[in-house]
């Protein structure tokens, strides 16, 4: 049966992260109404519940632009009036806001959800049309942007009072939005939750390292992965006549680590491979030894989630929410952030475990991440969390 | 004698070395031109003739390559050559085709020496200049040596077979460039960057003894300048009770990396971003500063370094290229392995312990080396003789 509120999920584009899109089919499973504006570059979703109101190219732009101009205006003028005189004052382009604005106003889902909040200013309007204003806190956004940009700082502690209902990732990105005036009562953290279903397939059989130790790490190349110190550790232990084969999945083409690996001469032990579709990762994944997170900012990676699922032993920094998921010496191993030494040691210590050992750390992975990340714990918690928004006058 | 500069676009007012190089040149009697993709209004210094610009939309780019073709009218004979010298290199028609457009500005005019400003800005036009009866010359500055062949192997093969002179800014370049096939045989000339010592010059006294060393580097915001590491070293510092404020000049892609790197690393009270400076300010800068650290994972030279010097800082470099021809390790400053933080900390903390004779000792030889081999005046006899 169809649900009395919808959702507007706005993320600037109708094809977005593996994240957003999967909060998308748990909401549509749930009979929500999901709405998505914004620009049109792709739409992967089918189901019903999923209403794109996109636009693109020029043509379109100005078709939509007429269509909601005349749709607001013969149905809910006088809403339309009070946007239009909120747009003048603006120093934006009038006509691009119109086109972002107008299908909103017209379409006005119960909630709307910025999903990254650097874009929250644009939208904090929607509030004075009786909309619930929902921002999810995640990765560069909070953890580090605010700290470089005060203005952006500034932003959020203006607006961030105002908000109705904030998401974390992890808790320790909840932890870092108080700094900016995040009412701690109003932040819900909600992990990221994964069908095993579809990972079954992939599942790591065996667990036993053959003579040279594979390391894994997936991830677009952006210095926030630390792929750098990463490289540095390998280096290291080739030194201590450690055999190690590392590949970089998206890491392929970077400048800055191709220099490296050529500087520290471990050209041969190193593959970067481009961004793979989400199979052939597993893939990999099923092949490796390791998967290691060297991030030096981190939400929570769902890389390592996936990891966990299937049975393969994570190695990660201790940014930002990492230690949530992998407990040290319990679901994984985790060393102290940006410390090469620190890195080493774990890979160290990680090669001399036992089989029986890397199973018991598998498997306990495995248990954290069905309680923790459980896909119908993840869609029952987001229908929780908006419902409560609704409740609440 | 006439030189055609190829450069990506005119010299910027801060870009003191092409802007010196070309007044200097025309001083001693040479005419130079300037070929380069974009042009600042601004600039006067010399000619300037810009590439054909290139159109996503197809209707304007074929109408620009009929009007660009046609003008090489006059030069017949010459796009003719062009084309036989291409067709020996087993060039496609449609290659030939594009590159015909593509090094059209060139390929209308008469110079002696093509010299290209960087290696990379010669792939494609490796041939321009047999066509048009030059001799070609080709600097190696860093990046077109150091990073860009890693990632486009085998890029260069087609310029050392063609180029007749090669211009370096050290001899690790140069030798980075052998190992990828150039040959030892090939006429090469080793000329440093130079500095204005009038201007980067040391007034007064050693500074004063502070309780906090005033540490500094300038540079812009990118992961070639090795700043992260120096932030690592400089914890090692700031936990072992050192007082430092550590000043960085520039600005760059890398910002967000730097202030988050910072922020981490609790050294937020210790160092300063002030951004890009100019000329005047950076020369305060260094006035007031004691220690000037350049812990480069990658650097063709580093003409901030030279200036450091200059001013009278005792300079801490990485082993990075050039940087270990810049500084004369233990006479003019000091030299470190790069990517590693702690050697850095050693380093650093070995140099704030000196006795002040040794110290002083050093920034002499440091300023008396700047003074006698890396000046403006020297830096142009020498590209006087390398045109000759």
């Amino acid at each position: 049966m169809k649900q009395d509120f919808s959702v507007a999920l706005y993320s600037g584009v109708s094809k977005s992260t593996t994240f957003i899109e999967r909060l998308i089919t748990g909401l549509a499973e749930q009979n929500i109404d999901v709405y998505i504006f914004g620009l049109n570059n792709g739409k992967p979703q089918k189901s019903k519940h999923v209403i794109y109101k996109t636009y693109s190219g020029k043509l379109h732009k100005l078709y939509v632009f007429l269509k909601y101009s005349l749709g607001l205006f013969l149905f809910k003028n006088n809403e339309k009036k009070r946007l239009d005189r909120f747009i003048k004052s603006q120093d934006q382009n009038k006509f691009h806001l119109r086109l972002k604005y107008y299908p909103v106003l017209y379409h006005s889902p119960t909630i709307f959800h910025v999903q990254w909040a650097k874009g929250l200013a644009d939208w904090m309007w929607v509030k004075d049309f009786g909309i619930k204003l929902v921002l999810s806190l995640r990765g560069a956004h909070i953890n580090y942007s605010p700290i470089a940009n005060p203005e952006l700082a500034e932003m959020y502690r203006f607006n961030f009072p105002q908000i109705d209902a904030f998401h974390a990732v992890s808790q320790a990105i909840g932890q870092e939005a108080e700094n900016y005036a995040a009412n701690k009562e109003k932040i819900q953290v909600i992990y990221s939750g994964i069908s095993k279903t579809s990972l079954i397939p992939f599942k790591k059989k065996i667990v036993s390292k053959k003579d040279d130790l594979y390391i894994l790490s997936v991830g677009r190349q952006h210095w926030i992965k630390g792929y750098s110190y990463a490289l540095q550790a390998v280096r290291k232990l080739l030194d201590k006549k450690v055999k190690v084969n590392y590949t970089i999945i998206g890491g392929a083409n970077s400048e800055e680590l191709l220099y490296l690996i050529n500087e520290l001469g471990i050209n041969n032990e190193i593959i970067l491979t481009p961004k793979m579709d989400y199979e052939n990762v597993l893939y990999h994944m099923q092949k490796a030894d390791v998967l290691l997170i060297p991030s030096v900012c981190e939400g929570l990676a769902n890389v390592a989630v996936e990891a966990m699922a299937l049975g393969l032993p994570v190695v990660s920094s201790n940014a930002g929410g990492m230690p949530e998921l992998v407990i040290h010496n319990k679901t994984g191993l985790l060393y102290e952030n940006r410390n090469i030494v620190d890195m080493v040691d774990k890979l160290l210590y990680f090669n001399t475990m036992t089989e029986k050992e890397i199973t018991s750390m598998a498997t306990n992975a495995f248990q954290k991440v069905s309680e923790q990340h459980n896909w119908e714990n993840f869609k029952s918690a987001f229908y929780t969390f908006y419902k409560d928004q609704i409740s609440i006058t | 004698m006439k030189i055609g500069l190829v450069l990506s676009s005119t010299p910027g007012y801060s870009e003191t070395f092409f802007t010196s190089k070309i007044k200097r040149l025309q001083d001693h009697g040479f005419k130079v031109v300037l070929f380069t993709q974009s042009r600042n209004e601004d600039f006067v210094l010399c000619q300037v003739i810009k590439a054909p610009k290139v159109y996503k939309n197809a209707v304007l780019q074929l109408v620009s390559m009929i009007l660009t073709l046609t003008k090489l009218i006059t030069s017949v004979a010459t796009v003719v050559k062009y084309i036989r010298l291409e067709r020996e290199e087993n060039t496609s028609t449609l290659n030939i085709i594009k590159k015909v457009y593509l090094n059209s500005h060139v390929l209308s005019q008469k110079v002696d020496w093509l010299h290209f400003g960087f290696a990379t800005q010669a792939i494609g036009s490796e041939l321009v200049a047999k066509a048009i009866g030059a001799k070609m010359a080709v600097s190696f500055r860093g990046f077109d040596i150091s990073i860009y062949p890693l990632k486009n192997k085998n890029c260069y093969e087609l310029l050392w077979k063609h180029v007749d002179k090669v211009h370096t800014i050290s001899n690790d370049l140069l030798e980075i460039a052998l190992n990828l096939g150039l040959s030892k045989h090939h006429a090469i000339q080793k000329i440093t960057p130079a500095i204005d010592v009038e201007k980067f010059h040391k007034n007064g006294e050693e500074p004063s003894k502070q309780s906090v060393i005033e540490i500094l580097t300038v540079a812009r915001l990118n992961w070639k300048k090795g700043i992260t590491d120096t932030l690592h070293a400089l914890q090692i510092l700031k936990n072992m009770g050192y007082k430092f404020n550590y000043t960085i000049v520039g600005n760059g892609d890398d910002y967000e990396r730097i202030v988050y790197a910072i922020y981490q690393l609790d050294l937020v009270d210790y160092v300063n971003l002030v951004g890009k400076k100019n000329v005047n300010e950076v020369i305060d800068i260094y006035a007031n500063s004691n220690l000037y650290i350049q812990c480069s994972i990658s650097e063709g030279f580093c003409n901030a370094v030279l200036e450091a010097q200059a001013m009278g800082l005792l300079c801490v470099v990485s082993s990075a290229e050039g940087l270990s021809e810049n500084i004369i390790d233990r006479k003019t400053g000091w030299v470190v392995p790069k990517c590693n933080p702690e050697a850095l900390a050693q380093k650093l903390i070995e140099v704030l312990n000196l006795p002040e004779d040794q110290k002083s000792l050093i920034r002499k030889n440091a300023i008396q080396r700047v003074k006698s081999d890396f000046t403006i005046e020297q830096q142009i006899k020498k590209f006087v003789t390398f045109y000759s």
